[in-house]
């Protein structure tokens, strides 16, 4: 059916929560019908919240046409941009690209969109017309919406009045067929401006500095500080610090932010959108759990998942509202990057018991408002004044701290009445409310302490002296004795256990102030869980709204209660009352639930055990397996030998990027792993340097492994590889893609399931540049025979017995590795001689260039490229799936055309900056085929031989093709802050057997190039475009001026623009596609004109890639991410959308692909190929959804889609 | 030609897992599915037709154990019946 509506995009004051804290060049879409309405309510409440400004959201169903008139009464043109929807790019893609009609709209004028909403799903909707990142731009200010997407035949409610609506972020659901369900629209965005009451930032009324930046939801943010301001200034809770009661209602009342409200057993769906511009967030959803895919039942099961900007998800708790057991009250949704939730970015999934006719108030006197039950569920029972229901049965004092739970402090309190009423028949420590664990579970009680000791990170002494852990009561004093190390506490339990946490809270009550930190009163602290199943009242670990404070002072015991209801793979825990102050000193940890009847051994000794990141696992019916816990961690404060605190920020108390990395509180940084030869090419080789402090996770050949991936603290995305190894990205999906690398956020959770094919050291290491060269990376050891301190798995078969001594440190250079070719081959041999030479590489036509390129291309082409007659690409090769690659690398690296010859490269930085000359050595390392890494990893690491090549010296790596793998990247691995974010890169494609390549113009084969037409007798013939991202670039302007992207790119700047403090040392460097990117800063220096920038009728077209194609032509994209930066990238083609897992045909149909950062891999077949399944032409935009700081700085490029044939452009074969 | 024959090697098939498990009653089985819950240890408490009735010691979901579970034999993927011969089923608690 035809669907419309009338939307305006309008100026608004946007007033973020009640401290009055407003963006007053707020934007907003909005429906024709409330455009006064809106207007006139701000005008009447310049400072309070207007529940009618929020990002605009509508709703159609699958199969709707769905028709928008669109008014702009900007003062610049505006448009409504869609992702998902099919549409005539020409008329309706709310841009002006390529050679396409404007679709944008000049103030004043108007529109109409049509759009086809093919699915079911999240439609983001956001302006094109205005790119700038400044608050001179759209996004930034509020110009972006959702249209939901619902099953055919549904319609939908007001959920407090019943009525039918027509926008709004919330409603009620309804199904002829289906249940009903809550719908909630949680749409993240960040980097809008906000002033405060007085017109200007805000301050920080404890560092009294500018406040961190905007973090919120739904336009609306809670921080911490303004909070703390009403403490500090006597108004509430004298006795509290104020990070401990951030979310509590009985302090403050009930926050600005976004409040999600429902009955126990709703069914619900949260349709999740990132609709700002810069970060990555972790959205986490407190007690619940849902599907990753939610159509696909064999996708991982989390909750919490990264998302980064312009990108969305559905979430579809599993078993509703309470989950399994049922639980009630107030459920925490915030974003888990710790600095972002502290500056605002949170709300609350409220569950209630009882219901709620409007009748009803909360302990402060606040009016519940009312709310409809769903028309096909039982309604919940009415409250009476025995059972008030919650929240009015917890015995709290308005404006004071929220009280403990009855029964869990060791000799604490029992139950009120009312609490007594309101209990379960058998109420116990940590279950009052709802029993998770049902009757005669097993039972696994673990004795868990929190302690402050110094931790040393690395041989040098950098060392966190005020590090907090968690650990078993037993080894306390083992521990703290320096008998054994400190490592993240990992406890395990197999599925169907009933867990019992006895919490003894053993910190100083003040966490101490330094270069740092300021002096905080860490006077509490909890045990707050993912995944399992507890009771939220009593048993978060947490001090949410009317709920209880379930944490624990210090010198007491604290007693929770979970139930691991089937194999969760690795859940986090943490502290939910003090994470900002102190989490990043080591306050993380993790169990593991593995599938009943596990056993689990120390894997030196054999003897039992309940606890360590490495164990060994015996099962009855599946194979046995070793268990490796890996916990990612930023922001760690940590100090030299001398005392000297490395990376501090400006002033003590500020979250902007302090301190270093670590890795399960250890970190192997590469400035001091050059040795004598000061060559960085031998940086991982444990001949030269012994082996790394960080974790080697020590198997043998052919033993299963499954790694636990988390990411402890803080702030920032990291890029988990592994080099050798890959899994199937879902685990219990065998129609999943094979992945080598995993983006990680706080919180998130992984488990890689896997073998180790081979005797040898494997790499894995969290590779982006900053990482790396700061230390996070450590070893993966397979034994070839049998060590004394490593049990074997009993089902395998015996290692023999050693025949030879151990490698061991020589100080010296690596010896050579073996010959790769003496390895059999299989299949058909396929060779490539690959030269690795510099040779300038320019950007773009605006003579944006990096005179010190380092590209690696195919001997016959070294020539032309140097003398100009073929232009720098990244080498892109391919085989066949059966094929054996041998690839010969040469090196022509010179010392002289190296920019930087005294070791410190300048810009882009990383953090701890050192001496690290430039290595003449290089080498290629590929992703995912297979290989022995001892001869063919292309990289030097652990005690395998050097396989990287010398000025002049060749070396061949064997490779062998055993899946369909499609994109995997290359990367050198000599040199990771020399070679990579000059050019060091490429990609590798493994297509299907049979097929071969041709030139998409000429129709000749070819053996490299990014632009090919796949030829195989069993497929039809299909489009192959290769994009790389990459970012980390060092860019010289035409005047060879050092370009500073992205502030150099940034359009409309504002005349205060903080340069200095403005970016992340991982934000440094330009960045585009394929040695290419279009800045817009140029083309508006040119014409400056907005929403023309884009647009092939006044620029020409970019110097990114345009790839061409016929309607209909099949066209597979392989996105590869090879380099560099920590920064996540979002990937989005208009118009078009493609199975989230190539290999799935179970799998979410998407327009988008998230986090893009070092070694992500992608293969995209676009539905209905080029022009999508309605079959339209045009110009099609590829780009990144990051309007800050990717689009601005060119990552952006065309796909050409002709109707009418094109004379240079043959057809591809039908 | 093709279905028919076929159509006779399932038929064949069948009846001799069918017969199999009617020889083996009172026995110990082990069986994997491919839908939910995809593993079961119990005893075979009869065959009726081509539905295997089990006395349910062990699943991956400890719920539904204690219970008497029918199984259609189509959906058997693989089983192990314990004999005299060879190795016996573990026995799983927890």
């Amino acid at each position: 059916m035809k669907r419309k509506y009338h939307v305006v995009a309008i100026p608004i004051r946007i007033v973020v929560n009640t401290f009055g804290d407003h963006n007053p060049n707020g934007m907003m879409y909005v429906l024709k019908e409330n455009e006064q309405k809106v207007k006139d309510l701000v005008k009447k409440n310049p400072f309070t919240p207007v529940d009618l400004v929020e990002p605009l959201v509508i709703r159609a169903n699958a199969g709707d046409i769905v028709e928008i008139q669109f008014e702009n009464k900007l003062p610049f043109h505006t448009g409504m941009h869609f992702y998902e929807a099919e549409y005539d790019v020409c008329n309706a893609d709310g841009a002006s690209v390529g050679y396409n009609k404007d679709s944008t709209v000049a103030p004043g004028d108007s529109i109409i969109y049509r759009i086809h909403a093919l699915e079911e799903g999240n439609y983001f909707f956001a302006d094109l017309g205005n790119p700038s990142s400044s608050k001179n731009g759209s996004n930034s200010n509020g110009l972006f919406g959702g249209l939901c997407v619902e099953n055919r035949f549904s319609w939908w409610t007001d959920p407090v009045s019943g009525k039918p609506m027509n926008s709004g972020m919330y409603a009620d659901v309804h199904h002829p067929l289906l249940p009903s369900h809550r719908e909630y629209v949680w749409m993240f965005h960040d980097e809008m401006e906000i002033n405060d009451v007085t017109g200007n930032r805000p301050i920080n009324h404890i560092t009294n500095q500018e406040e961190e930046s905007f973090h919120g939801a739904n336009y609306r943010y809670e921080p911490e500080n303004r909070r703390a301001q009403l403490i500090s200034e006597g108004v509430v809770c004298p006795n509290c610090v104020g990070e401990e009661v951030h979310h509590d209602s009985w302090v403050f009342g009930d926050p600005s932010a976004p409040i999600l409200r429902g009955y126990v057993g709703d069914p619900a769906r949260i349709r999740l959108f990132h609709g700002g511009q810069k970060e990555t967030h972790v959205f986490h959803y407190h007690v619940h759990q849902w599907f990753e895919d939610p159509q696909d039942l064999s996708s991982t099961i989390v909750d919490a998942q990264a998302i980064s900007p312009q990108s969305h998800y559905t979430i579809d708790p599993l078993y509703g509202l309470g989950s399994l057991q049922g639980s009630f009250g107030d459920i925490i949704i915030h974003c888990h990057l710790y600095p972002h939730f502290a500056a605002g970015m949170w709300g609350m999934n409220r569950i209630f018991d009882t219901l709620q006719d409007g009748s009803q108030c909360y302990p402060n006197g606040v009016p519940i408002k009312a709310l409809q039950p769903l028309p096909d569920r039982a309604p919940p029972p009415k409250p009476t004044k025995q059972k008030p229901g919650f929240p009015n049965f917890i015995p709290g004092k308005v404006g004071n701290k929220a009280p403990r739970p009855p029964l869990g402090i060791v000799g604490g309190r029992d139950m009120t009445e009312l609490e007594r009423h309101a209990a379960i028949e058998k109420p116990r420590p940590g279950a009052v409310f709802t029993d998770p664990c049902p009757e005669e579970t097993p039972v696994k009680e673990f004795n868990v302490s929190i302690i402050e000791l110094p931790i040393i990170y690395n041989r040098e002494g950098w060392h966190d002296p005020k590090g907090r852990i968690y650990v078993l009561d037993e080894d306390v004093e083992d521990v703290c004795s320096g008998k054994k190390e400190p490592e993240p506490l990992v406890i395990h339990a197999s599925a169907h256990t009933c867990i019992k946490i006895n919490f003894t809270n053993r910190l100083p009550h003040i966490l101490d102030g330094d270069a740092f930190q300021l002096v905080t009163r860490t006077y509490e602290t909890g045990f707050h869980i993912h995944f399992v199943k507890f009771d939220v009242l009593v048993c978060d670990g947490a001090n949410v709204g009317w709920n209880y404070d379930s944490s624990v002072l210090p010198g007491e015991t604290i007693r929770y209660s979970y139930y691991a209801d089937v194999e969760l793979k690795a859940w986090f825990f943490h502290d939910h009352l003090f994470p900002l102050s102190h989490q990043q000193h080591g306050v993380f940890g993790s169990g593991v639930v593995h599938p009943r009847f596990s056993e689990f051994l120390n894997p030196a000794t054999g003897e039992e055990v309940d606890r360590g990141t490495q164990v060994t696992v015996n099962h009855p019916l599946i194979p046995n397996y070793r268990d490796f816990a890996l916990f990612a961690q930023d922001f760690t404060l940590l100090f030299d030998k001398d005392g000297k605190p490395l990376n501090p920020p400006k002033f003590p108390g500020s979250q902007d990027d302090p301190g270093l990395f670590g890795v399960n509180y250890k970190n192997e940084p590469l400035q001091f792993r050059l040795g004598k030869e000061c060559d960085p090419a031998y940086s991982f080789s444990s001949f030269t340097h012994g082996d790394p402090v960080t974790p080697i996770l020590r198997a043998y050949a052919g033993d299963p492994i499954r790694i636990r991936l988390l990411q402890g603290a803080q702030e920032e995305s990291h890029s988990f590889n592994v080099h050798g190894l890959r899994w199937l990205n879902e685990r219990g999906n065998l129609s999943s893609r094979l992945d080598c690398q995993q983006h990680i956020g706080i919180s998130e959770s992984f488990t890689f399931e896997t073998f180790i094919p081979r005797p040898g050291d494997y790499l894995w290491a969290f590779e982006t540049e900053e990482d790396l060269w700061n230390g996070l990376w450590g070893l993966i050891r397979a034994y070839k025979e049998k060590v004394p301190d490593l049990i074997p798995l009993s089902d395998r078969p015996m290692p023999m017995k050693q025949s030879r001594p151990l490698p061991e440190c020589t100080g010296k250079k690596p010896p050579p590795a073996k010959k790769a070719t003496l390895l059999p081959a299989k299949g058909p041999i396929r060779t490539f001689d690959i030269v690795a030479f510099q040779v300038p590489i320019t950007y773009n036509d605006f003579g944006d260039h990096d005179p010190y390129g380092i590209i690696f291309a195919l001997q016959e082409d070294m020539e032309d490229i140097l003398q100009g007659k073929k232009k720098a690409e990244p080498l892109v090769i391919r085989a066949n799936v059966g094929d054996t690659v041998d690839v010969t690398l040469t090196s022509k690296l010179k010392f002289d055309l190296f920019p930087f010859k005294d070791g410190i490269y300048p810009y882009p930085e990383v953090k701890e900056q050192a001496f690290y000359p430039p290595s003449l050595r290089i080498s290629l390392h590929p992703q995912l085929v297979d290989y022995d890494v001892q001869t063919s990893a292309g990289e030097t690491v652990g005690f395998n031989g050097d396989q990287t090549v010398g000025p002049g010296e060749k070396r061949t790596y064997r490779w062998y093709v055993d899946s369909q793998l499609g994109a995997c990247g290359l990367w050198d691995m000599a040199d990771i802050r020399n070679h990579k974010s000059q050019g060091a890169f490429g990609a590798f494609i493994a297509e299907p057997r049979g097929t071969e390549y041709v030139d998409p113009y000429t129709l000749k084969p070819v053996r490299s190039g990014a632009n090919v037409i796949l030829r195989n007798p069993l497929l039809p013939d299909v489009r192959e475009y290769v994009l790389l991202i990459h970012d980390g670039v060092r860019l010289l302007d035409q005047n060879d001026e050092l370009i500073i992207d992205p502030i150099d790119g940034i359009l409309l700047p504002p005349p205060d623009l903080d340069k200095e403090d403005l970016v992340d040392t991982y934000d440094q460097g330009s960045r585009g596609f394929n040695y290419r990117c279009e800045r817009l800063i140029n083309r508006y220096n040119k014409n400056p004109v907005l929403h023309k920038l884009f647009s092939s009728i006044v620029f020409g077209d970019p110097a990114t890639p345009v790839f061409e194609a016929y309607t209909g032509d099949p066209v597979t994209i392989r996105l590869i991410t090879p380099a560099e930066r920590r920064r996540s990238h979002t990937f989005h083609l208009h118009g078009h959308r493609w199975l989230f897992d190539v290999k799935d045909m179970d799998s979410r149909v998407e327009s988008f692909v998230g986090h893009n950062v070092a070694g992500g891999l992608r293969n995209l077949q676009l539905l209905g190929g080029a022009g999508a399944i309605g079959g339209y032409s045009g110009d099609f935009m590829y780009r990144a959804g990051n309007i800050r700081w990717d689009l601005e700085q060119g990552m952006w490029g065309i796909m050409r889609v002709h109707k009418e044939i094109q004379k240079y452009l043959p057809p591809i074969n039908e | 030609m093709q279905k028919e024959r076929l159509k006779m090697i399932n038929e064949r098939r069948h009846e001799a897992v069918t017969k199999h498990f009617k020889k083996n009653v009172n026995r110990r089985v082990f069986i994997l599915t491919q839908a939910f819950p995809f593993m079961f240890i119990g005893k075979i408490k009869e065959v009726i037709e081509d539905i295997v009735v089990l006395d349910v010691e062990t699943t991956s979901v400890a719920e539904l154990e204690g219970k008497e579970w029918s199984v259609h034999i189509d959906s058997i993927s693989v089983f192990y019946i314990e004999t005299n011969i060879g190795p016996s089923i573990p026995e799983l608690k927890g």
